[in-house]
């Protein structure tokens, strides 16, 4: 493996089938468009190293179907995600609406709750547009999620948002590191406060 | 001035004291440090506001210096004081004395519940130390002390710092200072007398202020009037009617019911010894003037019940022994340990091919034998017995740990569906425990996906608390793996007999619970499917016609006249089962003849299919039609997909990843995939006889089928639709499975889930948990239910503070418990933060107790000591409103008289002091009081010195009285501008 890579980061890309999940992906790992790309069975995988800020990252993504049927599946490539791109059809309102249904499903699966989240509104490139930008952008902003519009036939948008979410995730302090990076709550008891050490804890201390 | 001298034990050596240059080194060192925190010049700030030792923020600054090689370290103490604006400088003007001096006679921050020793003494609000930089290092000799004191003395004269500047002398414990602050043409000096034995005029008032005014050698007559501040201090220990500790409640007497607050499926609470240990009451008179009052050898006038200020404080025992606390501890010890359950009961527990094990399935399996034999109440104890003979006869029949009641109660109560008398007991049992519990959606239910638990009402979580129990209660470890190892037992007797497992949800595992709880789950959906496949089979045999009917007549077959009871017992979830799916699977191998169905792939048999007969519809999907016969298209019964566990999850995500990111690779995993989707197309072929892939995509992926309105040959809106670009490609996957799919219902394809492997896999993973592992997947149940007894506890008692604390152990606690493995450290302050405020809340019933607020009838009376008893927990003191007159005063002059009335002390201490003390021999009115613990007195007065011509300075001196020594801190301050 590259001595230099930093660290591997797990991202899931979800969201109703047929919204260009897959070719987004294949955009981003080949540069290319494939308009021949079969529909996903269950879960596909690709790997691709980027470099962000000079930071190496492996990047280990899991493309997912989306068929309600397939679902059952999934849960489990929840697990231990860093990063999760949410995908939607700008050009079907029906792909937007479900969104909900994924985040709650992203909720109940996934195991850290600091996991880094962006939305993505595909196909761009078309004519029949059916979600404004405006409305992706007021979701996203609801949830606390990164937001970009893309194409992946045109390839717009496409670097960018993976760039953004592996960005964010390398900011966001413990999601990449050793988990062991994670703080706990320090209940400082104030009674031990002042005067510990050598110094005289008041009166009490005389008694 | 050290009054006694010990023998110089690690003392500070230098070499050479006559070295000029070590000591001039040493001199200008101190200067440099004074320099670098900017205390040179003059000091400034407003006068001390009331309280503000208390209410500010005290903060330090350390450095380290060095004589010759001994190092010392420096420390400077400050009150934070907000910036002082600039014209308050200026005014100040040549004459004003340096703040620190002026502080000597502020009277508003005396006795200050916390602070440094310094300004207790003092009432500095910012002073300098030097001190042995090591611990136990220190500066006994009187020439090396003197040194020291020149040198400072030197420092702050050349510097023009204007801050008191302390060498600390003496071993460290005693705590003995001496010091300096300069001004222009001013002087103070800080004195110390430290002393073990106490000289008879130091006990009272009038033989201090002898003291003071000899020290002052004040020129004048008569002298300026001395004001004096006193503090007596009372120390309670003993508490007298309020008896404690709470006893540990008693397991033995559980079967037959609740007791001490024990419960199956509770954890205990509370403190077993006092979490309070002593209350200090303060008695002050906070300004006397001289000749008001008298205290000398023979006469008192100093009644605590008259002193105007009362405060109190309470010393906490440290790590009071609490119930849940050591529940916790004890059942996270069990995580450490390494023996396998086999090893702790000596014997081979679960030797699956053993013959024992063998003997009784044996034995059960004729039990249980369907047909003529009538299926047996499902029996624990029949288990317990059979069990417990096998442990006979590998040791002594005492030496099982578990005796045969509480390892019954407890099988009860995990599965109240085992015997039917009992069971109704339970039931009513389980409904008031229902009660407790949490109702689902709640927050406090839903708890379990954040700890990664289970709900507080399945097994798992009971299994969690009764093991917590048996480790405690009965045999620790021992215990522990005896009732495992029961529980496993009866895990295979119900998988082997077709009883669903009790307390557990019903579908899937539900990954956000701990994989424990999952396993159980899958064994559960084994076991479901696994019944309901031997009762279709035996419904099929009675009624062999296959399709819907089949459903009905197994289930009004042979065995509900059998067993009404178990009906009724599993009525609900056969009922659910047969709602989805009214065929059963009888798991046929795909290669058995296809009962005549000629179809052999979609394309060739979508014309000449339509006559066959549709089987195995789940219902019609309500808008479709079929695209070619125009049916209605229907929904078919499908296979559930596989259960899974999240660890075999892992285990396939793994599988597909190594096939790595080739095309090929992608294919395979495609591939892998596809059997859930191939099963999925046979059914929806037998169920829609000469549907083609459109129909199945319409249903199964609407959007690859698309649809377009156009405008047909007569002018018609007509709506068209094809399948997708991506589903149109030739020979994809979808194509493919579509062409290779037969027709066959999902009840004869062959099964995708294995309930038998799958079951076995359970069971076997089951029986190899050491009770470490067990300890380490139950512990989140545990912690979940620790914080739910908390936070039922604090609602009783309302104590905010714990609240915030609990909300951060939940936040806290759902961060570790939801990743694998968490670190042992992460558990333990998660423990230990669970036992703090298990210790304060004991504390609170404690104190509530001794006050007896719950006694109190007055409402508005009963909120002031609430507060009152609230506020002991929170604040280092609490000042008592209306004294010794108030009502939490007389309570606490109740408590004092009664434990005087009790001869705590045995009578030869009793005669000692008698003849011993001076304090009890005098004469006076606090008689309802035991002798002062602590007697202190300030005496402040500002004199002129050293000649009666010279500036009138400020002068104090404290002192304070203990049963054990004697303190005089003395600052003494003289006029040196003619000297
Ligand atoms: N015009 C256009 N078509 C796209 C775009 N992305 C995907 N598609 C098409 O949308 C269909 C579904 O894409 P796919 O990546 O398989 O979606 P998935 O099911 O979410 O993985 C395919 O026919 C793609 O060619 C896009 O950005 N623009
Ligand atoms: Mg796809």
């Amino acid at each position: 493996m590259d001595e230099d890579v930093l660290t591997t980061l797990k991202i899931l890309i979800i969201g109703e089938s047929g919204v260009g999940k897959s070719s987004l992906l294949l955009r981003f790992t080949d540069d290319t468009f494939d308009p021949e790309l079969a529909a996903t069975i269950g879960v596909d995988f690709k790997v691709k190293t980027i470099s962000v800020d000079g930071n190496k990252a492996k990047l280990a993504i899991w493309d997912t179907a989306g068929q309600e049927r397939f679902r059952t599946l999934t849960p489990s490539y929840y697990r231990g995600a860093q990063g999760v791109i949410l995908v939607y059809d700008v050009t079907r309102r029906d792909t937007f609406v479900k969104l909900d249904n994924w985040l709650n499903e992203l909720e109940t699966y996934c195991t850290r709750n600091d996991i880094v989240q962006m939305l993505v509104g595909n196909k761009i490139d078309k004519e029949n547009r059916e979600v404004d930008r405006n409305e992706g952008l007021k979701f996203a902003r609801k949830h606390s999620m990164l937001f970009i519009e893309a194409s992946a036939k045109t390839c717009d948008g496409v670097q960018c948002a993976f760039e953004e979410l592996v960005e964010k995730i390398i900011q966001t302090p413990g999601l990449w590191e050793s988990e062991s990076q994670n703080r706990g709550v320090k209940l400082s008891n104030k009674e031990e406060g002042y005067g510990g050490g050598g110094a005289c804890g008041g009166y009490c201390s005389m008694l | 001035m050290a009054a006694d001298s010990e023998p110089e034990s690690e003392v500070f050596e230098i070499t050479d004291f006559t070295t000029a240059s070590e000591w001039e080194r040493f001199i200008s060192k101190i200067e440099e440090v004074l320099n670098d925190w900017k205390l040179i010049g003059i000091s400034s700030g407003k006068p001390l506001e009331k309280g503000i030792f208390t209410t500010g923020t005290w903060e330090e600054k350390s450095d380290e210096i060095s004589f010759a090689d001994f190092k010392f370290s420096v420390t400077h103490h400050y009150l934070v004081q907000e910036p002082s604006d600039k014209d308050g400088k200026e005014e100040l003007g040549e004459d004003a004395l340096p703040l620190p001096m002026q502080d000597l006679l502020c009277m508003n921050n005396d006795f200050p519940p916390r602070a440094h020793c310094l300004v207790r003494w003092y009432g500095l609000r910012e002073f300098v130390v030097i001190a042995p930089a090591a611990n136990n290092d220190a500066v006994v000799s009187e020439s090396k002390c003197n040194l020291l004191l020149s040198s400072i003395s030197i420092a702050l004269g050349n510097t023009g710092c204007q801050v008191p500047l302390f060498v600390q002398i003496h071993h460290k414990w005693r705590r003995m200072y001496v010091g300096e602050c300069q001004g222009p043409g001013v002087r103070t000096d800080f004195e110390m007398v430290h002393l073990r034995k106490v000289p008879s005029q130091y006990t009272h008032l009038s033989g201090l202020l002898d003291i003071f005014k000899t020290k002052i050698g004040c020129p004048l007559t008569p002298l300026p009037p001395v004001s004096m501040a006193i503090r007596l201090t009372f120390v309670l220990q003993d508490w007298q009617q309020y008896f404690w500790p709470q006893q540990p409640p008693d397991i033995d007497a559980l079967v037959g019911g609740e007791v001490g607050g024990l419960e199956f499926g509770k954890l205990p609470f509370g403190a077993c010894e006092d979490p309070i240990s002593e209350l200090h009451l303060a008695t002050t008179w906070p300004h006397l003037a001289e000749g008001i009052i008298v205290d000398n050898d023979v006469y008192s006038d100093l009644d605590p019940l008259q002193a105007p200020q009362w405060s109190v404080r309470v010393r906490k025992a440290d790590n009071p022994q609490c119930l849940l606390g050591d529940f916790l501890t004890e059942f996270f010890k069990l995580c450490r340990r390494k023996e396998s359950t086999d090893e702790i009961l000596g014997r081979s527990a679960f030797d699956e091919e053993g013959k024992e094990v063998a003997d009784i399935t044996h034995a059960l399996s004729k039990l249980t034998e369907p047909a003529p034999v009538p299926i047996p109440k499902l029996s624990v104890t029949n288990m317990v017995h059979s069990a417990k003979k096998k442990i006979r006869k590998h040791r002594g029949v005492d030496e099982s740990p578990l005796n045969n009641d509480v390892l019954n109660t407890i099988l009860l109560f995990l599965f109240p569906d085992a015997a039917d008398k009992l069971a109704e007991v339970f039931e009513n049992r389980a409904s008031t425990s229902a009660g407790n519990n949490p109702p689902p959606e709640s927050e406090d239910y839903n708890l379990f996906s954040q700890f990664k638990s289970a709900p507080s009402d399945s097994l798992t979580y009971k299994l969690a608390l009764c093991l917590c129990m048996i480790n405690f209660y009965h045999g620790g470890v021992k215990g522990v793996a005896h009732l495992w190892q029961e529980f496993v037992l009866e895990m295979r007797y119900r998988w082997e007999n077709n009883y669903l497992i009790p307390g557990l949800a019903n579908g899937s595992p539900d990954l956000r619970c701990c994989l424990l709880h999952q396993k159980l789950q899958m064994l559960n959906c084994c076991i479901e499917r696994k019944k309901a496949r031997d009762e279709g089979k035996r419904g099929s045999m009675s009624d062999r016609s296959p399709g819907g009917a089949s459903g009905d007549g197994a289930k009004g077959g042979d065995h509900s006249g059998d067993n009404p009871d178990k009906e009724k017992e599993f009525g609900k979830s056969w009922d659910s089962w047969s709602d989805s799916e009214e065929e059963f699977f009888e798991c046929l191998s795909d290669t058995e003849d296809l009962k005549g169905n000629g179809q052999e792939n979609g394309k060739k048999g979508a014309k000449e299919s339509v006559n066959l007969k549709p089987e195995g519809r789940l219902h019609p999907h309500g808008k479709l039609m079929l695209l070619h016969p125009g049916e209605p298209l229907y929904v078919p019964i499908t296979q559930e997909p596989a259960p899974m566990t999240e660890d075999l999850l892992e285990e396939q995500s793994e599988v597909l990843a190594k096939l790595g990111t080739s095309a090929e690779g992608a294919h395979l995993r495609a591939r892998m995939q596809s059997a859930c989707l191939l099963s999925d197309m046979e059914s929806f072929k037998a169920a829609n006889p000469g549907c083609c892939l459109e129909d199945f995509v319409r249903w199964y992926s609407p959007r690859d089928y698309i649809e377009e309105e156009v405008i047909d040959e007569k002018g018609n809106k007509v709506i068209r639709g094809e399948l997708s670009a991506r589903m149109k490609i030739p020979s994809n996957m979808w194509v493919e499975a579509w062409e290779t799919a037969k027709p066959v219902p999902a009840r004869r394809q062959k099964r995708l889930f294995d309930d038998t492997r799958e079951a076995e896999k359970v069971l076997h993973y089951l029986a190899v948990q050491k009770p470490a592992d067990l300890a380490r997947h139950l512990l989140p149940c545990i912690i979940h239910a620790a914080v739910l007894k908390v936070k039922e506890e604090e609602a009783v008692e309302d104590i905010s503070s714990v609240k915030k604390i609990i909300k951060q152990i939940i936040s806290h606690s759902s961060k570790v418990l939801r990743f694998p493995s968490p670190e042992d450290k992460k558990l333990e302050e998660i423990i230990a933060q669970i036992m703090s405020v298990e210790a304060i809340i004991a504390r609170a019933r404690s104190l509530k107790a001794k006050f007896g607020v719950e006694k109190c009838e007055n409402e508005e009376e009963k909120g002031d000591l609430q507060r009152f008893v609230n506020s002991l927990l929170e604040q280092p003191e609490v000042s008592v409103v209306g004294a010794g007159r108030g009502p939490a005063g007389s309570i606490i002059h109740k408590l004092f008289v009664n434990a005087q009335r009790v001869p705590a002390v045995p009578p030869l201490e009793e005669e000692l002091r008698r003849s011993g003390s001076q304090e009890e021999r005098r004469q006076g009115v606090q008689s309802e009081f035991p002798p002062p613990t602590g007697r202190e007195v300030i005496l402040r007065t500002s004199v002129p010195r050293p000649a009666p011509y010279s500036k009138a300075l400020p002068q104090r001196m404290y002192s304070v009285l203990t049963r054990e020594d004697f303190r005089l801190a003395g600052a003494f301050s003289a006029d040196t501008t003619f000297f």
